[in-house]
């Protein structure tokens, strides 16, 4: 089984509770299930005796979580139990045991296919081409990183397969990665082609000052806790002119509302319904100020809930800057 | 219970119909979160396979009118119930022993104000102490309760447990902390104890209920202080040849009627085992770190006094840098791997005496554990300082207790059992603030002497169907 490779972290983590303030589905659902200690318990189960992999109850509360990795980045070990989630929702899809939900979501996206269109020395992976003058684009779908998040490594690495073949076919020695989740799915999986973030590219082409104007920028799990926090989108925003405000109590809870499970609104969207109300609740305060994303996938899911909200991506900040 | 029993339908029902279906839960998944708290037997019952009982329903009120209701109903079909907060408590306080509700306080989680006139946020006591924290730093002050387990304990567990945290000695264990308190009563009343903690308007309500570990009511709301962030904090550490010399010092530091913020006195066998280890400080001898915060002029002024008084009998200035490290790593000691963990069992055998005491206290447990049990490792420190004494947070650990679950929980039980009982001979109590719970119940009749009959009698009166917590703090269990 997958999670006999996190042997230790179910050792550390079934009976800690030093993270459990920083789950952000926790905080919302306030289950016990719901915390690394709570998830740790039940794999040991698991490890225990294979059997229970297959309750129900143990498998919905796996899938339940949003894999924001805040905790993992909080711990004082670096205790992976992110990586212990991601490896028993392996166990549960290879017995076969993963939700009807979950397989059929799977089966759309195992379908991804990617194709590239222009020329250039950089190819763009993204929603908003129109942005990169001179770029490639390579279109297509999610390039197997929603598929690893939810346990399904071999149709994963297809479509990664797929993804990887248009890259080299195109010629592109430079892949520029709008969405965090392909990012930190990306960054090291072309060995010939320099990958980095659409941030990093904007504040390398560096960006003109319109205007001034106070945003918060919304922390993305993906860059912040799998990725050693870059400072890229921040410094584009400053670039940008923006003033970036704090918001929230603390600078370690995530409010990225299941970025980190990639397709979590999909799969769970009362909870994602109840992540954004933390953000709508806790930017009450701020008056008219704007929300930047590195996110699409963020964005869309706090527009979806209350459309009147003020949430643009970085790419659009870039964009307006150019209007 | 069971859910093949409609009787245990009809209760979920009407629990459903007060909080909602969502918020009545009997699944496998939450119920084993619910069945360990930080209990060690818990722990090691799971570790060695077997399954501690779990809850029959974990229910989460959403307010106060809630929990009357869910009491009310507990009470008609005379069910058990469990507050639970953060789970984080040592003494199995929130366990489920007898199955019936667990109540879980999380969701009860809103800063309802913060008055900075007075000085005191007003919480819902489910509220994470963490979460609570960081609100009220953000508006500019703190409360100043810094525990180790601010990350996963509840404001109503600290008032449960009469808790404390790291900044105790000029700021109050919790009980100095709360002004008053909302508390549903066992039958179901709503009621508030007085607004101010002082005053001469007959005995304090808000006593009875800190430190009643959920035996006497559901505590639902609280009014705390808080305070400005101080403009400086600054920290010495000092090595001592034996922990007696170090116990001078800071009894002397007490004495002197200043106000150290924290006085940590870690004894030669855990300056060897954990100040090396967590802070990579490797000496022998006896750590002792203390702390002041205020306006920086007078925490200079009182660094330098404090400073004296520990020279008259340091065998080395560790400096500024061995203090704030400390501070910095002060909670990296509760992470693992630097806690100790199972297959380790290990008991925090906490007490409080009075400085003419509190080193008799020490050497009584410490040798009934060295002569009783030479399997087990004996470490201590001094952790929250009072004008009159200070409290002894002493550990046993065992590397390898038996496989066996009931041998080895017998064995814990030994262990505690001669340990604690050393102690009050010596001057000591049960507990100083981590509390009673399953744990040493059964030794607070020998503490209290006839006087547990009025605590008894308070539990009687309160909870006349013994629904609240039964089996905890000493009082009656429910049958099994
Ligand atoms: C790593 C670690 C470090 C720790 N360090 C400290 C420390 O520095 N200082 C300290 O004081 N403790 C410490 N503790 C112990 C623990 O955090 C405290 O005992 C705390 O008070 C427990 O709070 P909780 O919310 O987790 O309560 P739980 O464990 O859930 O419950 C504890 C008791 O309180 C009752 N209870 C809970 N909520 C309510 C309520 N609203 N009304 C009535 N009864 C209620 C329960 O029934 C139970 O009897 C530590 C624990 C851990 C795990
Ligand atoms: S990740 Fe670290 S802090 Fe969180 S439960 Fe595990 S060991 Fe504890």
């Amino acid at each position: 089984m997958h999670i006999e490779n996190y042997l230790n972290v179910i050792d550390a983590c079934r009976f800690c509770f030093m993270c459990r303030h920083l789950d952000p589905v926790g905080n919302v659902t306030f289950r016990e299930a719901d915390t690394p200690r709570g998830r740790a318990l039940m794999c040991d189960r698991i490890r225990m005796d294979a059997a229970n992999l297959s309750n129900p109850d143990y498998i919905d509360a796996f899938y339940r979580s949003a894999l924001s990795a805040a905790n993992r980045f909080h711990c004082v070990s670096d205790y992976d139990e992110t990586g212990l989630v991601l490896a028993v929702r392996r166990d549960i899809v290879e017995a076969d045991l993963a939700p009807a939900a979950v397989k059929a979501l799977a089966k759309t996206l195992e379908k991804d296919a990617f194709s590239v269109k222009g020329k250039g020395n950089a190819l763009y992976f993204g929603p908003t081409p129109e942005l990169y003058k001179g770029c490639a684009v390579i279109t297509g779908g999610d390039p197997g990183k929603a598929l690893a998040v939810l346990g399904f490594e071999a149709a994963s690495k297809k479509v990664f397969a797929r993804f990887k073949k248009a890259v080299t076919d195109s010629g592109c020695k430079t892949l520029i990665v709008a969405e965090p989740s392909a990012f930190e799915f990306l960054h090291d999986r072309l060995p010939d082609v320099k990958v980095i973030h659409s941030a990093a590219y904007f504040v390398e082409q560096g960006m003109n000052k319109t205007g001034s104007r106070k945003a918060v920028y919304l922390e993305s799990d993906f860059l912040k806790n799998y990725c050693g926090n870059p400072s890229a989108p921040r410094d584009l925003l400053k670039q940008l002119g923006y003033k970036l405000v704090p918001f929230g109590t603390n600078v370690e809870e995530s409010y990225a509302v299941g970025e980190g499970a990639v397709v979590y609104d999909t799969l769970y969207p009362t909870l994602a319904e109840r992540l954004c109300q933390r953000v709508y609740d806790l930017a009450e305060g701020l008056g008219k100020t704007r929300f930047i994303t590195a996110s699409q996938t963020v964005k869309d899911t706090l527009k979806k809930y209350n459309p009147a909200f003020d949430v643009i991506t970085l790419e659009e900040a870039v964009a307006l800057s150019q209007d | 219970m069971t859910p093949k029993n409609y009787l245990y339908e009809m209760i979920r029902s009407e629990l459903t119909w007060v909080v909602g279906d969502e918020y009545v839960q009997a699944n496998e998944a939450d119920n084993l979160g619910h069945s360990i708290d930080y209990y060690w037997v818990p722990e090691c019952w799971h570790d060695r396979g077997e399954r501690p009982t779990p809850p029959d329903l974990v229910v989460y009120p959403g307010n106060t009118q809630e929990v009357a209701a869910i009491l009310k109903i507990a009470n008609t079909h005379n069910i058990p119930v469990t507050p639970w907060g953060g789970g984080s408590g040592s003494q199995g306080g929130a366990l489920p022993i007898y199955g019936g509700i667990v109540l879980d306080m999380k969701r009860m989680n809103k800063v309802i104000e913060i008055d900075p006139v007075t000085m005191c946020v007003t919480a819902e006591a489910g509220i994470n102490a963490q979460h609570l924290e960081w609100e009220v730093e953000k508006a500019g002050f703190s409360t100043m309760h810094l525990p180790a387990s601010i990350s996963c304990a509840t404001l109503g567990g600290f008032i449960a447990h009469r808790g404390t945290g790291v900044l105790s000695t000029k700021y109050g264990k919790i009980e100095d902390m709360i002004m008053s308190l909302e508390v549903v009563t066992p039958t179901g009343e709503i009621i508030n104890t007085l607004p101010v903690p002082r005053h001469a308007s007959g005995p304090s309500l808000t006593e009875l209920f800190l430190g009643s570990e959920g035996t006497l009511g559901v505590v639902t709301k609280a009014v705390m202080k808080i305070h400005p962030i101080p403009a400086a904090r600054k920290f010495h550490a000092y090595l001592f040849e034996t922990m007696h010399d170090a116990m001078v010092a800071g009894s002397q530091l007490m004495i002197s009627r200043m106000r150290p913020a924290v006085i940590r006195l870690y004894d030669e066998a855990s300056t060897a085992r954990v100040i090396k280890r967590v802070l990579n400080i490797d000496r022998k001898g006896a750590y002792l770190v203390f702390g002041f915060d205020g306006p920086e002029k007078i925490v200079d002024l009182e660094m330098e006094e404090a400073c004296k008084i520990c020279e008259r009998t340091s065998k080395e200035d560790l400096g500024t840098e061995a203090g704030q490290s400390w501070w910095k790593n002060r909670y990296k000691f509760f992470y693992p791997p630097y806690m100790f963990q199972l297959p380790q069992a290990f008991g925090t055998l906490d007490t409080v005496a009075t400085f003419a005491n509190i080193e008799n206290v020490y050497w009584a447990m410490k040798n009934v554990v060295k002569e009783n049990f030479p399997q087990a490792a004996f470490i201590g420190h001094f952790s929250h300082w009072y004008d009159w004494g200070c409290m002894l947070y002493a550990r046993f650990i065992i590397e390898e207790p038996p496989q066996d679950p009931n041998e080895a929980v017998a064995l814990y039980n030994r262990i505690w059992d001669m340990a604690i009982r050393a102690a009050i001979r010596e001057g000591g109590v049960i507990n100083e603030h981590h509390g009673v719970g399953l744990k040493l119940g059964r030794i607070m009749r020998d503490l209290y002497g006839p006087a547990f009959n009025v605590l008894e009698s308070l539990k009687k009166v309160l909870d006349p169907n013994n629904i609240m917590n039964p089996g905890k703090m000493g009082f009656p269990g429910k049958g099994v």
